[in-house]
């Protein structure tokens, strides 16, 4: 799978924004395999912008393409099938159910269309430092244990894209640092894409492209 | 691996009120008993309302009568059915086949000790066994035998218990009237009489006559009369179904009328079915009102689990698949509803039946078909209603 975009703007940004931005009004193609960083300060629209790949608003000028397919024209089944087997996403504001445990929170993921065996679940919380939390509900964790719970979610389903959105916003530097060494095998397994959207450049973050937003 | 719908279902029994549901449910419990007890009744009235037709072998029997115009009332040759009455009924495609009730052509008179101490001119009439509900095996008759059976009208039984009270004679049941030897006799022309002795075969509640074996009708008339009967004042017909629209209008349109003496609950037919059709429409807007609460109920869920439903969406599972599990997680309700609602009708109806109704063959304990597709015909419409009501909240999600 190929993500493209071309001349894409949020609908509220003015028009200039295109002239000072990387992505912005540019036309990019993002394949399988690459590690592209894009850094940009608050309020440029990192949250917008992988919303947008990810689907979850329209509300923006130009096209995105999935396999030069406009993902305008998809329908809500059409994106079901492709988050559950192409893209995955780490959220900023993590959607994690605060009713359900650590271990419920990340095998509901799983059960959708599972790449990694139930075991896997313990043995990533054990690397990431929660698997003492496994049973825990989720409203009774940490920001970062909780930061950690969507990031091993996401890692559970086969896919060619996996967007990070600020993904560790609520770790210290050794947690941030095991948690995109786990990212990277698993998307090196897969021979996957990672698009990360920070405030600043992640010296571990082994990336071949970088933009400014 | 099929992918569960339980880990999904805990998430939508977060912080739902249980005591809408329950109402609803109630609610919907309440009105399709009363739907289908309504149905059921109305099925029991048509089956009582037949009372006065028989019906044999899958087809009905009725007699007929012609109407008496006031002022032709005594040319009694008008009200009278000839042959060729009787050929064209014959020919009409709603009829299958038409029988007279053959009158005696000749003075009749009958004594029964206890009753009729006196002579008391009678009546006599024959009609071919077909058209008889029941005939009993002994209802035979051949010349030369000195005893001819009777069937006789229950009402007519009622007349005689009534004439012997007031005789001051002990009353009698039927079972001890088949013993009791009543005389019938016969006079002809020429003042010559014979005297036979006649025995109670049956009683019928629906032939209002006295009837005896047409092989004695026939040899009585030429004996005793020397003529058989040219003309018949009532008519019984075969057809397929005696409420059949076209049968009522030919007959309506041939100044004919459908001998309903023995209808007992004629008069208050319309009544009863008024009743019966307005309580069906009261139940029928009880399971409106109990689906919109259900629905409310559903809203009310759905609006609850919205997050969750929208969180479920973004990580990537199906609308398709959480609408059609979502809907079919109170299809096992609506069946055990709509099950309990048949058990109470079948209940109720079986108690109609045993208990208020004494068993009257016309009914059956078991609840009509008709209740039945109305209960598939509801677990379907209530499956389909919530399938697209489920459909229409999730798209508003996405």
């Amino acid at each position: 799978m190929k993500i493209e975009i071309r001349d894409l703007l949020p609908s509220f940004f003015p028009e200039t924004r295109k002239s000072s931005s990387e992505i912005w009004g540019s036309q990019l193609v993002f394949e399988k395999g690459e590690y592209i960083k894009i850094v940009a300060p608050s309020g440029s629209g990192k949250t917008s912008f992988m919303h947008f790949l990810y689907g979850l608003r329209p509300d923006y000028d130009g096209s995105i393409y999935y396999n030069q397919e406009n993902i305008r024209d998809y329908s809500a089944e059409d994106f079901a099938k492709k988050r559950s087997n192409s893209i995955s996403l780490v959220l900023q504001d993590l959607r994690l159910f605060p009713e359900q445990t650590v271990f419920e929170n990340i095998e509901i993921k799983r059960q959708l269309n599972p790449f990694h065996p139930k075991q896997k679940i313990t043995e990533m919380c054990e690397r990431l430092g929660i698997a003492e939390r496994l049973h825990a509900k989720c409203k009774n964790c940490s920001y970062g244990e909780q930061q950690r719970v969507a990031i091993i979610r996401a890692l559970m389903q086969p896919y060619d894209f996996l967007l990070l959105d600020e993904p560790f916003s609520h770790l210290d530097e050794k947690n941030s640092q095991l948690a995109m060494q786990l990212m990277d095998e698993e998307s090196k397994a897969r021979g996957a894409a990672i698009i990360f959207a920070d405030l600043e450049r992640i010296d571990y973050f082994p990336q071949t492209r970088l933009f400014h937003l | 691996m099929s992918l569960s719908y339980k880990p999904v279902k805990s998430l939508l029994q977060t912080g739902t009120s249980g005591t809408s549901r329950w109402l609803s449910y109630i609610g919907l419990c309440v009105g399709i008993l009363l739907l289908f007890c309504s149905i059921q009744m109305l099925v029991n009235i048509q089956r009582l309302l037949k009372g006065n037709v028989i019906r044999k072998g899958g087809y009905d029997y009725i007699s007929i009568l012609k109407k008496i115009p006031l002022d032709t009332a005594i040319q009694i040759e008008g009200t009278y059915f000839y042959q060729k009455d009787i050929d064209e009924l014959k020919k009409q495609p709603f009829i299958a086949d038409v029988a007279p009730l053959v009158t005696t052509q000749f003075q009749v008179e009958i004594l029964v000790p206890g009753v009729f101490t006196t002579p008391t001119s009678l009546y006599l009439e024959s009609l071919r066994p077909d058209f008889i509900d029941t005939v009993p095996s002994d209802f035979i008759w051949h010349p030369g035998n000195d005893t001819i059976p009777l069937i006789i009208s229950s009402q007519f039984f009622e007349v005689f218990n009534a004439l012997a009270r007031s005789n001051g004679f002990y009353q009698i049941t039927p079972e001890l009237a088949s013993t009791i030897t009543a005389k019938v006799i016969c006079y002809g022309d020429s003042d010559s009489s014979v005297t036979f002795n006649a025995r109670w075969s049956a009683f019928s509640d629906r032939i209002n006559t006295v009837l005896v074996p047409e092989e004695f009708m026939r040899w009585a008339n030429q004996t005793f009369a020397g003529k058989q009967a040219s003309h018949y004042s009532r008519l019984y017909i075969k057809t397929k179904n005696a409420d059949d629209e076209e049968l009522t209008n030919y007959l309506a349109k041939k100044n004919y009328r459908v001998n309903k003496d023995k209808n007992k609950f004629g008069g208050a037919k319309p009544v009863l079915e008024g009743i019966f059709s307005g309580l069906a429409v009261f139940g029928l807007l009880i399971v409106v009102l109990a689906l919109m609460l259900f629905s409310f109920y559903l809203q009310l869920v759905i609006a609850k689990s919205r997050e969750s439903l929208q969180l479920l969406i973004t990580m990537g599972y199906s609308p398709k698949w959480l609408g059609k599990n979502l809907s079919k997680r109170f299809i096992p309700t609506y069946i055990l509803i709509i099950l309990i609602a048949l058990a109470f009708t079948e209940l109720m109806q079986w108690a109609f039946h045993t208990q208020i109704m004494f068993s009257r063959p016309e009914l059956s304990s078991f609840v009509d078909w008709k209740v039945v597709a109305a209960a598939i015909t509801l677990l379907v419409l209530s499956v389909i209603t919530n399938h697209q009501l489920v459909k229409r909240l999730l798209r508003r999600l996405n």
